[in-house]
């Protein structure tokens, strides 16, 4: 990752709602990013290219997110990968650590919450 | 999620603290415990030593090895002195998540409220003295709980005891629900393993379209994330009535948004004088 690319940033939600929120918002910060409401589309697009972040729901239909994590951080260890989630609960965010989530943050959240998190993980991906 | 827990230092505040700690415990949200004195406080004044115990208290409950709220973080940060220079002080902060402790001066509930603006909080909580029409803070009688209910342009969840919540009856008119209210909900049902009931009113004359299908829209919000709801239409006129059948292991959650029918129907001092007079733990919805 040079410093004159744009940060890639993938999201996952099967809430069409919170992609319509937070892929304009993080485009106009400077990041280039996809969406996707299905996770089976988004580890698809996993195999074609890696993106500097991910941001994805826990709780979906398919593949949870939590398992999308685990396959996210094997694929791609340099991922960063933030766990957003309207069902938060001890175990999933101790076991999000576990596997090496970069930050959990429960829904909701304002958009300057999470454009805060993807600036440290953004800034974590360009000292690495 | 930002949580912002505004308390004095009467024993509904620390209800209310608990609630805060319950709520972080599981959503690992930041949070920041305010207190505000109207005047500048004294070494002696109760209220920066409450807020000094509320700490003590939110950290031995969540300031393990293995908490995100872990002040295991030193950074420099410029802090504002009072004769308006500022000085580098070194602090320490939490792993992952915030815990910050502020004291403001002034009006309790303007500062409330300025404060959660600040911060950007998606949650105020706050304890208020119980049922009975009162719902006060016991300090010089100030009514701030009611006026932060009602002038909050977030979410509100007013603590009058120490309960647990095993179910949580929403109203809902047929205006449009936030995501982020929608959002609250599904946490609090998580954490409480709480069941759901959405009453839907409706005016002069029973089941109108748009309430019936703000209704149904919601209820299957809910159904689609496997959250087992009942739902029930109720007139408005009859809201009263609804609302003495809850108990007081319920929640009672009121949608309170700009456009918000109960809003429209009534004024904005009705929404404290009912938050007054409902026995039960309160969350108002925006």
């Amino acid at each position: 990752m040079t410093s004159d690319q744009k940060t890639t940033v993938l999201i996952l939600d099967d809430e069409p709602i919170v992609c319509k929120r937070l892929k304009p918002a993080l485009e106009k910060s400077g990041y280039e990013v996809e969406s996707f409401t299905r996770s089976r589309e988004a580890m698809h697009r996993l195999t074609e290219r890696q993106f500097d972040i991910a941001i994805t729901d826990l709780k979906m239909d398919g593949m949870d997110g939590m398992a999308f994590l685990t396959e996210v951080k094997k694929r791609y260890p340099e991922t960063e990968v933030i766990v957003i989630t309207g069902f938060a609960t001890m175990e999933t965010a101790k076991e999000s650590y576990q596997k090496g989530v970069f930050d959990f943050v429960a829904k909701p959240f304002k958009l300057g919450e999470i454009l805060e998190v993807v600036k440290k993980a953004e800034a974590k991906r360009r000292s690495a | 999620m930002r949580i912002l827990f505004a308390g004095d230092e009467h024993p509904y505040s620390a209800y209310a603290l608990k609630k805060v700690i319950e709520l972080a415990w599981h959503t690992w949200a930041d949070v920041t415990l305010l207190s505000v004195c109207p005047t500048q406080p004294s070494s002696r004044d109760p209220l920066p030593e409450a807020l000094h115990r509320y700490r003590e208290e939110f950290m031995e409950a969540l300031g393990g090895p293995d908490s995100p709220y872990a002040q295991e973080r030193w950074e420099y940060e410029w802090m504002a002195l009072r004769n308006g220079s500022w000085e580098e002080v070194q602090v320490r902060r939490g792993i992952k998540k915030e815990l910050r402790v502020r004291l403001r001066v002034g009006n309790a509930d303007t500062e409330i409220l300025s404060e959660a603006v600040r911060d950007g909080s998606d949650l105020i909580i706050l304890g208020c003295s119980g049922g009975g029409g009162s719902c006060m803070w016991d300090s010089a009688a100030s009514t701030a709980p009611q006026k932060v209910v009602g002038n909050a342009a977030c979410s509100v969840l007013l603590i009058k005891e120490d309960r647990p919540v095993k179910r949580i009856l929403a109203c809902m008119d047929q205006t449009t629900a936030s995501q982020e209210s929608l959002e609250m909900i599904n946490q609090l049902l998580t954490i409480h393993g709480a069941q759901l009931e959405l009453v839907g009113l409706t005016k002069d004359g029973g089941a109108r379209p748009e309430a019936y299908t703000q209704l149904i829209r919601i209820g299957d919000y809910f159904g689609d994330k496997g959250i087992p709801v009942s739902t029930r239409l109720a007139e408005q006129s009859k809201f009263e009535s609804v609302l003495s059948t809850h108990t007081g292991d319920d929640l009672l959650a009121l949608w309170m948004g700009k456009k918000s029918l109960l809003t429209l129907l009534f004024p904005r001092d009705w929404v404290e004088k009912f938050v007054s007079a409902c026995p039960s733990s309160v969350l108002v919805l925006r």
